[in-house]
């Protein structure tokens, strides 16, 4: 059953890998990537690794994969293919990927396909290898630092990210502004759901038509006045 | 095949092979069945919260509607838009439906009992990874809805879709944060322990009310329920990425909604209300367990479907910045405040 599993998930891997490369539509390159990425997943599974295997799917499947839908679905349509480089570009990629596919295949080679040769000797697996408890040990412990490192970058990266996507009102000109904490508080009158249940906005409208009432009855009154005076004057001037 | 090198599948289970497809049919089946039993209630309780009958023509009480309804779409012909994608508009109902019966398996509907000699465990599998196995599945289902609204060649469904993808990013990491708490109180991520850690202490919904009140907004989220449903709003974008879907298509995508609600209201039931077991009867017989779940899960069908007849649908900022701005910063503190009672006591 395991060998099955193996070479279904190991030949749907490379089907996959082959199809982000060979298909013209974008979008499907990047759903072939998904199913490549499923298909390792898998393979984490075979492994005993289903932890990874689970963070492969969220992360990748889920997450990555999700942004790249996203813009090949946006901008891809009509968007360049592989063939649509300059020749001398093309050139250089096949230059590239067939030594790293020279240097790979080298590496594979040389431990002279071990794990082939001992499938029937593997070690007694302790209880938990693999789960979550395990992972999570070793990242605290044995692995600190460059997981704190790593979670720094992102940190990093993720303020980077808001900053950069933050609204300029005024275009890109824009000079260095400090972020508030103000700044995630809308600012009043934009009709958020607070604003309709406390009723911000109806107050605001309230106090709108009081104004309004108020200059009209100011502008007749005046208005009232003013014919009284004429009237006053016209009065005067029949007398006379 | 060696004893010490074993798929997931057969790390956790208690059973021999063919008690596990045995199991795995009949799973499926009362998934499918619920499906149904969901949208009658959802029907009936609308109609009963706007003040008209909901469905009273099929069957007693209009029980029998659903079931005609579900006929009625599979016996539909099956066609697509000239301007769809033909492979890819119809993988994705498939996928919908496969991933949210794949999620259903994980649901623990009691303990391990024993039928007719052979040990049998009420779930479909006890993975060592437990709600990470929702979220994982969540995530291909996701490609469903995205697929649908893209294949499908029109632009509601594309808006839906684009809808989908970032309203479901948006809820899974608070609904991820949501769980920590409970798997820190646990010390394991497995759903069958987390029930019987609520056996013996106290239910998480008292432990880890904040945990619980962010799990269940997400969880509507996820779910694209109302006041959360932009992604197939239909004063909007008619129904978003299932617009251009008739007959099987659409009773796929439908089906996989609804049996999604489900999940989301068993797993609430799991993690939150204790599962299988009943309060103040500690050894109640083990054949219960399933309709206890069955029963709790559909309290949570009630809520939802109350909470869609009492809000209104958010509009598409508010539902992004309550998301980043309030839910997630809450599940964060919950968790941090959680490590810190965990590690002190």
């Amino acid at each position: 059953m395991t060998e099955v599993l193996f070479f279904l998930s190991a030949i749907v891997a490379i089907a996959g890998a082959v199809g982000v490369i060979a298909l013209k539509n974008p979008f499907n390159s990047v759903l072939a990537l998904v199913v490549h990425l499923v298909a390792l997943a898998m393979l984490f599974l075979l492994l005993h690794s289903e932890f990874i295997a689970a963070a492969q799917v969220v992360v990748y499947a889920g997450a990555v994969m999700v942004l790249y839908v996203f813009v090949s679905a946006y901008v891809g349509e009509e968007g360049e293919t592989w063939t649509s480089g300059g020749r001398l570009q093309r050139a250089l990629a096949f230059l590239l990927a067939g030594s790293l596919g020279t240097v790979l295949l080298i590496a594979m080679l040389g431990s002279g396909l071990r794990g082939l040769a001992d499938a029937g000797e593997l070690p007694t697996l302790e209880a938990g290898f693999g789960g979550a408890a395990q992972i999570g040990e070793l990242l605290l412990t044995r692995y600190l630092l460059a997981f704190e490192a790593a979670s720094l970058l992102l940190l990093a990266a993720a303020v980077g990210a808001v900053l950069l996507a933050r609204r300029r009102e005024d275009g890109i000109a824009e000079g260095p502004r400090v972020l508030a904490v103000t700044d995630l508080v809308p600012s009043a009158g934009t009709g958020s759901m607070t604003e309709g249940t406390r009723g911000t906005l109806a107050a605001r409208a309230m106090e709108a038509d009081r104004l309004a009432e108020r200059v009209i009855a100011e502008r007749t009154s005046a208005a009232k006045k003013a014919a009284e005076q004429a009237e006053a004057k016209d009065g005067d001037g029949g007398g006379a | 095949m060696s004893s010490t090198f074993v798929p997931m599948a057969e790390t956790f289970a208690v059973e021999t092979w063919w008690v596990q497809i045995i199991k795995g049919v009949i799973i499926a089946l009362i998934g499918f069945t619920l499906i149904p039993a969901a949208v009658t209630v959802e029907r009936k309780l609308l109609g009963r919260f706007q003040h008209r009958y909901g469905p009273n023509r099929a069957g007693p009480y209009g029980t029998l509607q659903a079931g005609a309804d579900i006929l009625k779409l599979l016996g539909k012909e099956n066609f697509r838009p000239a301007a769809s994608q033909g492979f890819l508009f119809y993988l994705a109902p498939i996928l919908a439906v496969v991933a949210a019966v794949a999620t259903f398996a994980i649901v623990p509907l009691g303990e391990v009992v024993t039928i007719f000699g052979q040990p049998v465990g009420l779930y479909g599998i006890d993975v060592g990874i437990g709600p990470l196995y929702v979220f994982a599945l969540g995530s291909i289902a996701f490609y469903g809805l995205v697929l649908g609204g893209f294949a499908s060649g029109s632009k509601y469904s594309y808006l839906g879709a684009m809808r989908a993808a970032a309203q479901l990013i948006s809820y899974e990491v608070a609904m991820g944060l949501s769980l920590v708490g409970v798997i820190m109180i646990t010390g394991d991520l497995s759903l069958v322990t987390m029930v019987e850690y609520q056996q013996e202490h106290l239910w998480f919904v008292l432990l880890q009310p904040v945990g619980f009140l962010i799990f269940v907004i997400a969880a509507m989220a996820e779910t694209n329920r109302a006041p959360f449903d932009l992604v197939e709003a239909d004063s909007e974008i008619v129904a978003g990425y299932m617009t251009e879907y008739g007959g099987g298509g659409f009773a796929s995508f439908y089906a996989a909604e609804y049996l999604n609600m489900i999940i989301a209201g068993a797993i609430a039931t799991t993690v939150f209300l204790g599962g299988w077991a009943i309060p103040f009867w500690p050894d109640a017989p083990a054949a219960l367990g399933p309709f206890v779940v069955i029963f709790k899960t559909f309290l949570f069908v009630f809520f939802f479907v109350w909470i869609r007849a009492t809000l209104p649908r958010l509009r598409y900022d508010q539902l992004m910045s309550f998301g980043w701005k309030i839910l997630l910063p809450l599940a964060t503190l919950n968790a941090l405040i959680t490590a810190v009672v965990v590690v002190a006591i």
